[in-house]
């Protein structure tokens, strides 16, 4: 009986995926304390890794026939690999920003965790959609959830506002920008449909290349990508565990994987593919340039990291550009890279309270565990050997060489250096200054948010020692680039 | 034991003596135990890696493979063999020396500097065992995140820039140099290997080796090459424990063990497309070989001046590796003196830097112009600083002169006899700025208020420089067995 059950739930993954988290942020409006809210949702977004996961694992490898039922799903290599990460990270995040729930104010805390699941389920829903029009949709859905993750903060901190404000506004742009460029890219194809888009014959170059130009630049603006990431540092700066979570580490990488998607069904036509290409490439190295600068800059953590993850995206566009399956595989590599560090340089922040970057001086004393996190997400910024940062930059210049795009090597060596400057100053801090006294009593939050924390730090080491799964797994995703067969 | 588990030994050893001390800090004495008696064990596993090698004995042991078709490997070959067996042979001395430097002292938190010396002993160590380019680079910023907690070590307001430079100058380079030259080699090569002959023999065209070839040494910043050379005076900051390791037993070595490896081993008969980039890298090495000594002349901390001294020390490795461009049988006589000259250099650096150490300890002097006269009041200590002196200026029969011998010839043999100028003048400047230093300690009157202890110098603080000093004629007899244990790289590795 309960083989039966299981196996109409894998048949069903993809809408498991969105619906549960959806099914879950309902209940949080009706579950009572905040602790046991954060149970419940910590609780579903487990169940839905454990579902994607599997999912992932049975598309991947071939062992599992995929179905849509019921609603226009449509599941690619890229989108059964990145829905996996998401959920991942969505259960990491979840578990990890229990123990501030008190940061967001008791009472908002059920409301918070509510829109992480809908950020959840909004982005799963862009990277598992059948057409162009349900993408947007969901991507807005996910978007809208995080201004308003962003707003709820506003009862401790009124700067939240300002953040709130900004995502608002250049989201609105963002999605103006989508739709036009959606509608532009299916008149040109004929269709909006994912599974015909990989074969669609191009009647109209140009009008296809502006509309696939306008969708990348609408999801650009929304993965943060320099110099389009003006609502980054407002949003971030001053926020709780909650929002850095749920927006600068999901809410991004949810961006960016729902852009490796698109990116993939665009470039596959031959006639826009090159237009695309240098699109991407000339994102991605403005982001990774003036990513590392800022970072390099900044002095509040938070910023900090966004600033890093910022640089990150713009490797991420980089491998896009390549078109090559090697460059989509580098671009994953570079997905789990990004949000493995994310996890742990917030998580590490968060379990300290910790906002500024003068509040790490004798950081590793006061919180060890917190601190060791921070160290590994900051080494894999770095791109330090043996971490999977090393790896996916690694993948991502292999590729560029063997393209002959060798100032995309040198790029990444620059955000590599840039890299050595900004967390070489974490690190520094951390380990060779005294504590603050101002700082000192600062701290002793649930010792439970280390653990997810600590989780993603492992991966960024393990992953970069020994990365076969990950590698194939990458790879087999980026050869299914036009769907995987029922 | 068999060989891999021996070269697993050798590179495990320092990180649970790391881990020991660490865990273990009181009481002193059982912490100084761990940290002498695991020295001498990874000297010991050296020694027995090195037999085998003698007896054409071979281990490879692989610990990840972090990338396809590349693994973090590590393996036994002479060159590797001999320097493990010099820098872990002279790390028991130092181990001994550090544990009586920071009871004399009374250094803040030993247990963490004697931990990080360990650690960068690691880092030195598995430079040496490297097996490609991959496990180099990572071995290469393993050592640097090890010994950057030694020049902080003092963690005060001159530390900390100190520091930073260090760290900033010894990973910027390696990322913004070696990181892509390992880059470009994988695209050319599809290898990372060490291989005998060089793995890019053959490959590469005349502008490819000579871009290659800067970048490698410009890379491997550690050499001290000019102006890649920052963190060298910075790391003077540090204790003393800390400054044997980084200028002496560490570090620099590893920078020159880098560069042979690379020239060996990577470039082989490509050395030959690159002269261009050689010849012009022999001139800033050799010009950096007389400012670093002119430099030294003008400073006033013993510690500094031995930066700058050990400085143009480490410089001549790289020029005798350089010289191995040239085609013709001098070509392994520049490889020859480059490693007879990471020996030389090792076993002085080590008993100057000891020697200063033990100097500062007893007697809480570290200005040149307060040495006059001390080596009457602790003539065993200075006995062992003018025995170094010596070998640093190339005086025979120390070590210093073999290494210098054989650089001069195979520079003079190549056609270049200017660069053969450019090594004597450096050497006539090197004397200058430690020649009269030491004759003053020995000659001058004894200071009436010399020691700062009343009971002198401890056994400890002695002992290690003499031994040390005493190594440096080690060369008068071990040339030629030591010519021979390496030839099979020179035969197959040189063009």
């Amino acid at each position: 009986m309960s083989a039966a059950y299981i196996d109409l739930a894998r048949a069903h993954a993809p809408l498991l995926l969105i619906v549960m988290p959806l099914i879950g942020a309902a209940l949080m409006l009706v579950s009572g304390p905040a602790r046991l809210s954060w149970f419940v949702a910590g609780l579903v977004a487990s169940a839905g890794a454990f579902v994607a996961v599997d999912f992932a694992l049975g598309a991947l490898t071939g062992a599992q026939p995929v179905a849509a039922v019921g609603v226009m799903l449509h599941v690619d290599g890229i989108g059964a690999f990145a829905a996996a990460l998401l959920a991942v990270v969505a259960a990491l995040t979840i578990w990890g920003a229990g123990a501030t729930l008190k940061d967001s104010g008791g009472a908002a805390a059920p409301l918070a965790l509510a829109l992480m699941l809908c950020v959840t389920a909004g982005w799963t829903g862009a990277l598992l959609a059948g057409d162009l029009g349900s993408i947007i949709a969901a991507v807005e859905t996910a978007w809208l959830a995080g201004v308003g993750l962003v707003a709820v903060n506003a009862s401790r901190d009124r700067a939240a506002l300002n953040g709130a404000l900004r995502m608002l506004s250049l989201g609105g742009v963002g999605f103006a920008l989508m739709l036009l460029g959606a509608a532009l890219f299916a008149r040109a194809a004929g269709t909006s449909s994912m599974e015909s888009l990989a074969l669609a014959r191009i009647e109209a170059p140009g009008l296809a290349s502006a509309g696939a130009a306008l969708m990348i630049l609408g999801l650009a603006v929304k993965a943060g990508v320099a110099p389009l990431h003006a609502w980054g540092a407002a949003a971030l700066g001053r926020s709780t565990s909650m929002v850095t979570f749920g927006v600068g580490a999901l809410g991004m990488l949810g961006a960016l994987a729902a852009m490796s998607r698109v990116a993939g069904y665009v470039m596959a036509a031959p006639e826009i593919g090159e237009g695309i290409q240098a699109a991407l490439a000339g994102l991605g190295g403005v982001s990774v340039v003036v990513g590392s600068v800022q970072a390099v800059g900044a002095r509040n953590l938070l910023r900090l990291t966004a600033y890093a993850g910022v640089s990150q995206a713009g490797c991420v566009l980089l491998s896009l550009a390549l078109g090559s399956p090697a460059g989509f595989a580098a671009a994953l590599v570079q997905l789990v890279a990004f949000a493995a560090a994310a996890l742990a340089l917030y998580g590490g922040a968060s379990a300290g309270r910790v906002q500024t970057v003068a509040m790490l001086d004798g950081y590793a004393q006061r919180a060890p565990l917190a601190s060791t996190a921070i160290t590994a997400g900051a080494l894999s910024l770095m791109g330090a050997p043996l971490t999977i940062g090393f790896l996916g930059r690694w993948r991502l210049v292999e590729a560029g060489v063997g393209a002959g795009w060798w100032w995309a090597a040198g790029l990444i060596i620059i955000a590599s250096l840039a890299g050595v400057f900004y967390g070489g100053r974490l690190i520094e801090r951390m380990y060779f200054r005294r504590a603050n006294s101002a700082y000192a009593g600062e701290g002793g939050v649930w010792r439970v948010a280390l653990g997810p924390v600590l989780v993603a730090a492992i991966a960024t080491i393990a992953w970069g020692l020994a990365p076969g799964g990950l590698l194939r797994a990458a790879t087999s995703a980026s050869l299914m680039l036009g769907g995987i067969s029922p | 034991m068999t060989v891999e588990i021996a070269l697993f030994c050798v590179l495990g050893a320092p990180l649970v003596q790391a881990a020991l001390i660490l865990l273990l800090p009181k009481p002193p004495g059982l912490r100084d135990l761990i940290h002498i008696g695991f020295s001498l064990f990874a000297a010991g596993c050296a020694i027995y890696l090195a037999n085998a090698v003698a007896h054409g004995e071979t281990a490879r042991i692989v610990l990840a493979r972090p990338l396809p078709n590349v693994d973090l490997a590590f393996a036994i070959d002479p060159l590797g063999a001999m320097m493990a067996v010099v820098l872990t042979g002279l790390g028991v001395l130092h181990a001994v020396h550090a544990a009586g430097v920071v009871r004399a002292k009374q250094e803040k938190a030993p247990a963490r500097l004697l931990a990080f010396i360990a650690l960068s002993m690691c880092g030195v160590t598995a430079v040496a065992f490297s097996a490609n380019l991959f496990s180099f680079f990572v071995a290469y910023q393993a050592l640097t995140l090890a010994a950057f907690p030694l020049v902080a070590h003092r963690g005060d307001e001159e530390a900390r820039p100190a520091a930073r430079a260090f760290l900033a100058t010894l990973l910027a380079s390696s990322i913004g140099f070696f990181l892509p030259a390992m880059i470009w080699t994988y695209a050319i090569a599809g290898a990372l290997d060490f291989q005998a002959g060089g793995v890019l023999a053959g490959r590469v065209d005349a502008f490819t080796a000579n871009v290659l070839l800067v970048l490698y040494v410009l890379g491997i910043a550690m050499a001290a090459i000019p102006p890649m050379h920052r963190w060298l005076p910075a790391s003077s900051n540090g204790p003393f424990p800390a400054l044997v390791a980084i200028q002496a037993l560490a570090v620099l070595p590893a920078g020159g063990i880098g560069i042979l490896k690379v020239v060996t081993f990577v470039f082989g008969t490509a050395m030959e497309q690159a002269v261009i980039a050689a010849q012009a890298l022999i001139v800033l090495v050799g010009l950096g070989m007389i400012a670093a000594a002119l430099i030294a002349l003008s400073k006033e901390d013993i510690r500094e001046r031995l930066a700058y001294s050990v400085m143009a020390q480490s410089l001549a490795v790289v020029m005798g590796a350089l010289l191995a461009v040239l085609p013709g049988e001098y070509a392994a006589a520049g490889l020859f003196a480059a490693a007879l000259q990471i020996v030389a250099l090792a076993c002085a650096a080590s008993t100057l830097v000891m020697a200063a150490g033990t100097t500062a300890a007893i007697t809480g002097r570290t200005k040149v112009s307060d040495y006059a006269g001390l080596g009457r009041v602790m003539p065993w200590t200075f006995a062992g600083f003018a025995i170094a002196s010596a070998s640093m200026i190339g005086l025979p029969p120390f070590a210093g002169a073999w290494a210098k011998l054989w650089l001069i010839t195979a520079a003079a043999g190549s056609g270049l006899v200017w660069a053969a100028g450019l090594a004597s003048v450096a050497a006539i400047l090197t004397f200058t700025h430690l020649g009269p230093l030491a004759a003053n300690a020995l000659a001058a009157r004894a200071p009436t208020d010399a020691f700062k202890r009343p009971d002198g110098a401890s056994i400890l603080l002695a002992a290690p420089v003499i031994l040390a000093a005493a190594a440096t004629l080690s060369l008068l007899v071990l040339a030629n067995p030591l010519a021979e244990f390496l030839s099979p790289i020179w035969a197959r590795g040189a063009p």
